[in-house]
C-alpha cells in the first residue's frame, strides 16, 4: 500500500517530469537534426520506430540493444547512488568483453562451467578496471571523474594491444580473438536472432541490484555515503571502503555487460565491440532516475533508438549519429538534479 | 529617516524605524523571523508587499561571515570596489585604504593576510571593515557577538556606540538578551513574524523580554538528580588536528553521572575535541574509557560500538541525510546492529520521546524544522544505551522549546548515569547544564569550576587567554 | 650532431607540438574552474573547434576564418554548458559529459552533411607550418595573459572570489552568475584553439576520433597545475613530453599502444600523487543558486 503510494508520487514527479524532458529533446533536436539532412523528421522517425519494432527480428534487436545499455547502465547507477562519477564504464566493458572472449576461446570449458566463468571473466575485469580509480579514490583522494575518462582510453589501448599482442589468438594482428566454441555461447531467447538469455540475466541482475540497495545494510550504507558522506562517515561508515566496493562493482556490472555481447551476440571479443554503450548508458541511468526499476525501462527506450538508428540510416537516409548527438543533450538536460552530494572529505 | 518592511512568510506586517545615532536591538527566537526582516532591509531578500526607505548605504555583517577565506583581507574588504591603476588593481593604494580604515575605526588588521589564517575574531573585524568602507548610515548586524568571548563583546560595543555617535543607525540581532540590556538604545521583539513588543530599554528587563519572545514562561529544565559520578573517560595530553583549531595536551575526565561542559569562544579546539572523540580525527596522547584505552586511529565504527555518541555541531551536514526520512536517519549508526523490522519502533521511540514533529517516521528529514531535525538527532544519539554523549552545540540554532527539551533529555540522561561531555559556545547552557566546567582557549584547558564555584568573569577572563 | 643531441631535439620539439593543445584546453579549464565551473566538456570543445575549423576552411578556402569558426564555436558549446552551469545551476559533471557525447556525435554528423563521407573529412586550406608555429607561441603568450588577468586585474578578482565563494562575490554587489558564464565562455574560446591547433595546423582534416582525450588529460594538467595558468601550462607540457616520448619510443620497438598509452598514465600517476595536497577552487564544480 505504501509502497504503492510512493511508485505513484514518485512517477508523478521527477520520474514522470525527466522522462517528458528526454522526449522533447529525442524529437525535437533529432527533427531539426534530420531536417538538416534534407529528411523529413516524420520519414526519419518513421523509419526509426519501424527499424526498432516492425518485424520480430526487429524487435528482438532492439532487446538485444536494450540488454548491452541495461548491464553499463545499472552498473552506473551503482556508482552515482554511492556518490561517485563513474564516466569510465565504456572501458570497463570493453576489456570485460576481452576477458571473457580471450578465456572463452582460450580454453575448451567444460560446458555447464563456460558460460558461468565467461561472464565471471567479464564481470573480473570490468570489476578491478573499476576497481583502480576506486582505489584511487579510497586510497589518495583522486578524483575519480578524471581517472574514469583517462582509464577509457586506456583500457581501448591495452585490449588492442593484447589482442594484437601477447594474448593474439586470430591470425594477421587481426583486433579480435578467436571464436568461441559453442558451450560458451549464451544460448538463444529467440530462434534465428541475436537476442540470448543475457536479456533474462539483465532483468534478473536489475531487480538483485533494487534489492542490494534498498533492503541490505550494504545498500544502506552506499546509500547513506551517496547522499550524505560526511553524516554517513561519523555514522561509522568507511567512506573509503564503500567507495572502492562501489566502483569495483561498478565496474563489473559494466565488465559483465561486455562479456554478455562477446558471448550472446559476436561470439567473440572485437575492439570495436561498443559502439559507445558505457556513454550511452550514462543517459539511460540519468533518464531511469539512478532506480534499477526504471533503468530497465529506460534501456528499452535508448535500446528502440540504437536498433532503429540502423535502419533509420539505411531507409532514410540520416547519419545514425544523430541518435548520439541526442543522447549526449538528453544527458546535459537532465543534468538538473543534484547526483552527488558536497564533494567528499575523502 | 523612515524605514517599512511587508510581508512574506517568514515577516508579515512588519514596521520598523530606526533612528540615526541608535543602537536598534532586535529579539526574537529562532524562527521568529528577524534574520529575513534583516535581509530584507539589506535588500538581499525582496519583500513580497512592502517598502524599504533607507538614507544612504546599508550595511550588513552576517552571522556566518561573508569572508572569502583564501583570499586577503584586503582583496576581502575592497571586492569590487578596488582601486584601479589602468587595467590593473592599485594594490598599494588597496593596502593602505584598508590599513587607514582600520587605524580610523580601531580595528587594526594586517591587509595581506589570507583571511583562513585569523583567527574569528579578527576576521569579524575583516567584515565589519568590509562594510565600513561603504560608509553605510545603516548598519545590520546579525548575531554579531556569536563568536566572540565576554571581554571581545564589550570591546565590540565599544566600537559599534563609536559608530551610532557619528550618526550611524545600527540594528543588532540577536538573541543574547544580556547584550540587549547593557548595550542597545531601544529594542523590539519579534515572534512568529510579527512584531510583539517595542521597548526603550531603560524601561525593561530580560526577563519580560524572554517572555515576550516565547509567548509565555520560559520552560523549565527537568530537576537534576542526585548522582555519584564514577570515572569513565580520562584524557592525558590529548592532542589532535592542527592549524589554529588544533587541541593541544588537554587533560579531563568525564564521569558517569554527570554533564562536563566546555566553555570557550568559537574556534579554539572544541571541533578537533568532538572529531577526536567521534573517531573521524586521530589525536596524540591517551584516551582511556571505561578502564580501556581508545585507540589514536579508530574508526568512528570502532567508538560507536563502545557506546560513544557523537552529536555533531552541523545537524544537517554531518548528522542527517536530509532526503532520507526520519526512520532511515534515527537508525544510522546503527544501521549495522538494528534488525530492519527494529527501524520502525526505533523511530517511533524517538518521535514520542522527543515529540518530533510532525510523528511521522516516513517524512522527509530535511522538511522538518530546525528543532525538530535536532531532536531527531539528540534522540537517535541517545537511544540504545550510550555510555558517553559528547553533545557539540547541541541546541544551535533551534527555538527555545526545543532546547529547552534537548536539555532535559541530556539531564535525564546524566540522572541516569551517562557521561555527557557539553560542548557550547553559549556560557549560559553550560552554566545552567554543567556538573563541571572547562575553559577552553586557543585549544588548552586552561580552567576548570566545578558548578558551585562558577566565576562568569573570570571564565570570560580564560576564554580569551588571559590568566 | 650527434644522433643523441638530434633525438633529444627532436623530442623536445615534438613535445611543444604535442603540448600545444593541451595548453589551450587546460588553460580555459582553468580559467573555467577559478570561476566555480569544472569544464570536463573540454573534450567536446577541442572537437567542436577542430571540426568547424575545418568545415569553415573547407568551405570559405580561408584557413584564417576556419581558425575564427573554431574559436566561436567553442564558445558557442561553452555557452550552452555555462548556461546549464549558471543559469539551470545543473551537475556539472553530468552536464560536461553529455557535451562530449553530443559534439562527438554532432561533428561526425556534420562529416556526412558537409563533407558527404564518414569518418574523416577531406583535406582543406591549413594554417601552414608558420601558422603552427604562431599558434605554439600563442599559447604560452594566453598563459602568461591569462596569469596577467586572474592575479592582477579587477576582473580576475571577481573571478577567483566567484569560484572560491559565490555567495560572499554577490553580497559585495558582484554578479556571480554572469561572471562564471563569462569565464566559461571565454574558456572555450581559448579551449577550442587547441581544437583548431590540431585539425588546421598540425593536420589538414578533421577525423572522428581525432581529439583522442585530450580534453581530460587537459582537466588532470589543470589538477597538476594546482589550478594556475602557469602550472597548467607546466603539467601540459609534462604530459606533451610523454606524448613526443612515444613516437621515439615506439621507433625503438615498443609497441605502439601502450606508448600512446604514456600520456595517459602519467596523468593518472600526477593525479594519484597530487590529489590531497591541490586544493582547487572551494566552490569549484558548485551550482551557485540565489537565496
Amino acid at each position: 500500500m505504501n509502497g504503492v503510494n510512493r511508485l505513484n508520487g514518485f512517477a508523478r514527479t521527477r520520474a514522470a517530469r525527466d522522462i517528458l524532458i528526454a522526449v522533447v529533446v529525442v524529437f525535437g533536436v533529432g527533427s531539426i537534426a534530420m531536417l538538416l539532412a534534407h529528411v523529413s523528421p516524420a520519414v526519419g522517425f518513421g523509419a526509426l520506430f519501424d527499424g526498432a519494432f516492425g518485424t520480430r527480428a526487429e524487435v528482438a534487436e532492439t532487446l538485444v540493444q536494450t540488454t548491452n545499455l541495461l548491464f553499463p547502465a545499472l552498473g552506473i547507477a551503482v556508482a552515482f547512488r554511492a556518490g561517485l562519477f563513474n564516466i569510465g564504464a565504456e572501458g570497463q566493458l570493453i576489456l570485460g568483453g576481452f576477458a571473457a572472449g580471450w578465456l572463452g576461446a582460450q580454453f575448451p570449458l567444460p560446458g555447464y562451467l563456460a558460460i558461468p566463468l565467461v561472464l565471471l571473466a567479464g564481470a573480473l575485469a570490468g570489476g578491478v578496471w573499476g576497481a583502480i580509480p576506486g582505489f584511487l579514490r579510497a586510497r589518495f583522494g583522486a578524483n575519480e571523474v578524471i581517472a574514469t575518462l583517462m582509464l577509457n582510453v586506456v583500457a581501448v589501448l591495452l585490449a588492442t594491444y593484447l589482442v594484437t599482442g601477447p594474448l593474439a589468438q586470430a591470425g594477421g594482428g587481426a583486433q579480435e580473438t578467436a571464436s568461441l566454441p559453442k558451450p560458451a555461447q549464451l544460448p538463444d531467447l529467440i530462434a534465428d536472432s541475436r537476442l540470448t538469455w543475457a536479456f533474462v540475466i539483465a532483468l534478473a541482475v536489475a531487480g538483485a541490484l533494487r534489492w542490494l540497495l534498498h533492503k541490505t545494510v550494504f545498500g544502506y550504507e552506499l546509500r547513506a555515503a551517496g547522499e550524505a558522506p560526511e553524516a554517513a562517515k561519523r555514522a561509522g561508515i568507511d567512506l573509503g571502503r564503500t567507495a572502492f566496493v562501489a566502483m569495483a562493482l561498478s565496474g563489473a556490472l559494466a565488465g559483465l555487460g561486455g562479456a554478455t555481447i562477446v558471448t550472446g551476440v559476436l561470439h567473440r571479443f572485437n575492439t570495436g565491440l561498443s559502439p559507445g554503450y558505457g556513454f550511452i548508458a550514462i543517459a539511460v541511468a540519468l533518464v531511469g532516475n539512478l532506480d534499477p526499476l526504471w533503468i530497465v525501462v529506460a534501456s528499452l527506450a535508448f535500446g528502440m533508438l540504437q536498433s532503429g538508428g540502423i535502419a533509420m540510416q539505411a531507409e532514410a537516409g540520416v547519419p545514425r549519429e544523430v541518435v548520439s548527438l541526442v543522447t549526449g543533450l538528453v544527458i546535459i538536460a537532465l543534468a538538473g538534479r543534484r547526483y552527488v552530494a558536497a564533494r567528499r572529505s575523502t | 529617516m523612515r524605514r517599512r518592511f511587508g510581508a512574506v512568510q517568514a515577516v508579515a506586517g512588519v514596521d520598523l524605524e530606526l533612528l540615526p545615532g541608535e543602537i536598534h536591538a532586535l529579539v526574537g527566537e529562532n524562527g521568529a523571523g528577524k534574520s529575513t526582516l534583516a535581509a530584507i532591509a539589506y535588500g538581499a531578500v525582496r519583500p513580497d508587499e512592502g517598502t524599504v526607505q533607507a538614507e544612504g548605504p546599508v550595511g550588513l555583517v552576517h552571522q556566518h561571515f561573508k569572508l572569502i577565506e583564501r583570499l586577503r583581507v584586503w582583496e576581502n574588504v575592497l571586492l569590487n570596489r578596488e582601486p584601479r591603476r589602468g587595467l590593473t588593481i592599485d594594490v598599494p593604494a588597496a593596502r593602505e585604504r584598508v590599513r587607514k580604515l582600520g587605524e580610523a575605526y580601531g580595528l587594526a588588521v594586517d591587509p595581506d593576510a589570507v583571511v583562513e589564517t585569523l583567527p574569528v575574531g579578527i576576521k569579524q573585524r575583516v567584515e565589519l571593515l568590509r562594510e565600513l568602507d561603504r560608509e553605510p548610515t545603516v548598519l545590520l548586524l546579525d548575531e554579531p557577538t556569536a563568536a566572540l568571548a565576554p571581554g571581545e563583546i564589550a570591546a565590540f560595543f565599544g566600537t559599534v556606540r563609536g559608530l551610532a555617535a557619528r550618526g550611524t543607525a545600527v540594528l543588532v540581532v540577536t538573541h543574547k538578551l544580556a547584550e540587549v540590556i547593557a548595550y542597545a538604545d531601544r529594542v523590539t521583539v519579534m515572534r512568529a513574524g510579527q512584531i510583539v513588543a517595542r521597548h526603550a530599554v531603560a524601561q525593561t528587563d530580560a526577563g519580560a523580554i524572554a517572555r515576550e519572545m516565547v509567548g509565555g514562561d520560559v520552560p523549565a529544565l527537568t530537576a537534576r538528580g542526585t548522582t555519584a559520578p564514577a570515572p569513565l573517560l580520562a584524557a592525558r595530553n590529548l592532542s589532535a588536528g592542527s592549524g589554529t583549531g588544533a587541541l593541544v595536551d588537554a587533560g579531563f575526565t568525564v564521569g558517569a553521572g554527570e554533564i562536563v561542559g566546555v566553555a570557550g569562544v568559537e574556534g579554539n579546539g572544541q571541533s578537533a575535541l568532538a572529531d577526536a572523540l567521534a573517531g573521524v580525527l586521530p589525536f596524540a596522547g591517551e584516551l582511556s574509557f571505561a578502564g580501556e584505552p581508545l585507540r589514536p586511529d579508530d574508526a568512528p565504527a570502532a567508538r560507536l560500538r563502545r557506546g560513544i555518541r557523537v552529536i555533531p555541531q552541523d545537524r544537517r551536514n554531518e548528522a542527517l541525510v536530509l532526503d532520507w526520512s526520519v526512520r532511515d536517519n534515527v537508525v544510522l549508526g546503527r544501521q549495522r546492529t538494528l534488525a530492519p523490522s527494529e527501524y520502525g519502533p526505533a523511530a517511533r521511540s524517538v518521535i514520542e520521546r522527543f515529540d518530533v514533529r510532525p510523528p511521522d517516521p516516513d517524512a522527509a528529514v530535511g522538511a522538518l524544522s530546525g528543532g525538530n531535525q535536532q531532536k531527531v538527532v539528540v534522540g537517535r544519539a541517545l537511544a540504545g544505551e550510550p555510555k558517553l554523549v559528547v553533545a557539540y552545540q547541541p541546541t544551535r540554532g533551534i527555538d527555545i522549546g526545543a532546547a529547552a527539551l534537548v536539555q532535559s533529555r541530556l539531564i535525564e540522561a546524566r540522572n541516569a548515569g551517562v557521561g555527557v561531555l557539553l560542548i557550547s559556545f553559549e556560557l549560559d547552557e553550560i552554566f545552567a547544564l554543567a556538573d563541571r566546567v572547562l575553559v577552553i582557549a586557543q585549544g588548552r584547558f586552561v580552567g576548570e569550576f566545578a558548578r558551585d564555584a562558577i566565576d562568569r568573569g573570570r571564565i570570560g577572563a580564560l576564554m580569551v587567554g588571559q590568566a | 650532431m650527434s644522433p643523441l643531441a638530434a633525438g633529444v631535439l627532436a623530442v623536445l620539439g615534438l613535445t611543444l607540438v604535442k603540448a600545444t593543445p593541451l595548453i589551450y584546453a587546460a588553460l580555459g579549464g582553468v580559467l573555467s574552474e577559478r570561476a566555480g565551473v569544472v569544464n570536463i566538456g573540454l573534450e567536446g570543445i577541442l572537437i567542436a573547434g577542430a571540426f568547424t575549423a575545418v568545415a569553415v576552411s573547407g568551405a570559405t578556402g580561408s584557413p584564417f576564418l576556419g581558425a575564427l569558426a573554431g574559436v566561436v564555436a567553442g564558445a558557442l558549446l561553452a555557452a550552452l554548458l555555462a548556461y546549464a552551469a549558471t543559469k539551470l545551476a545543473v551537475d556539472q559533471i553530468v552536464a560536461g559529459t553529455g557535451l562530449n557525447i553530443a559534439a562527438l556525435a554532432a561533428a561526425a554528423y556534420g562529416l556526412v552533411l558537409v563533407f558527404h563521407q564518414p569518418g574523416a573529412s577531406h583535406e582543406v586550406p591549413a594554417l601552414g607550418k608558420s601558422g603552427e608555429t604562431w599558434l605554439i607561441v600563442l599559447a604560452f603568450v594566453a598563459a602568461a595573459v591569462l596569469h596577467f588577468v586572474l592575479t592582477r586585474t579587477p576582473w580576475g578578482l571577481r573571478v577567483r572570489a566567484c569560484g572560491e565563494d559565490p555567495s560572499a562575490a554577490e553580497s559585495a554587489g558582484i554578479d556571480a552568475l554572469r561572471t562564471r558564464f563569462t569565464a566559461v565562455v571565454i574558456g572555450g574560446a581559448i579551449a577550442a584553439l587547441g581544437g583548431v591547433y590540431l585539425s588546421l595546423a598540425e593536420l589538414d582534416l578533421y577525423s572522428d576520433g581525432m581529439t583522442a582525450g585530450r580534453g581530460f588529460i587537459a582537466l588532470a594538467a589543470v589538477i597538476f597545475g594546482r589550478w594556475t595558468p602557469l602550472g597548467a601550462t607546466g603539467a601540459a607540457l609534462f604530459f606533451g613530453f610523454f606524448a613526443a616520448l612515444q613516437y621515439s619510443l615506439q621507433r625503438a620497438g615498443v609497441p605502439s599502444e601502450l606508448m600512446q598509452a604514456l600520456p595517459y598514465l602519467a596523468a593518472l600517476v600526477a593525479l594519484a600523487g597530487l590529489a590531497g595536497r591541490a586544493r582547487a577552487p572551494a566552490a569549484d564544480g558548485v551550482p551557485y543558486v540565489r537565496q
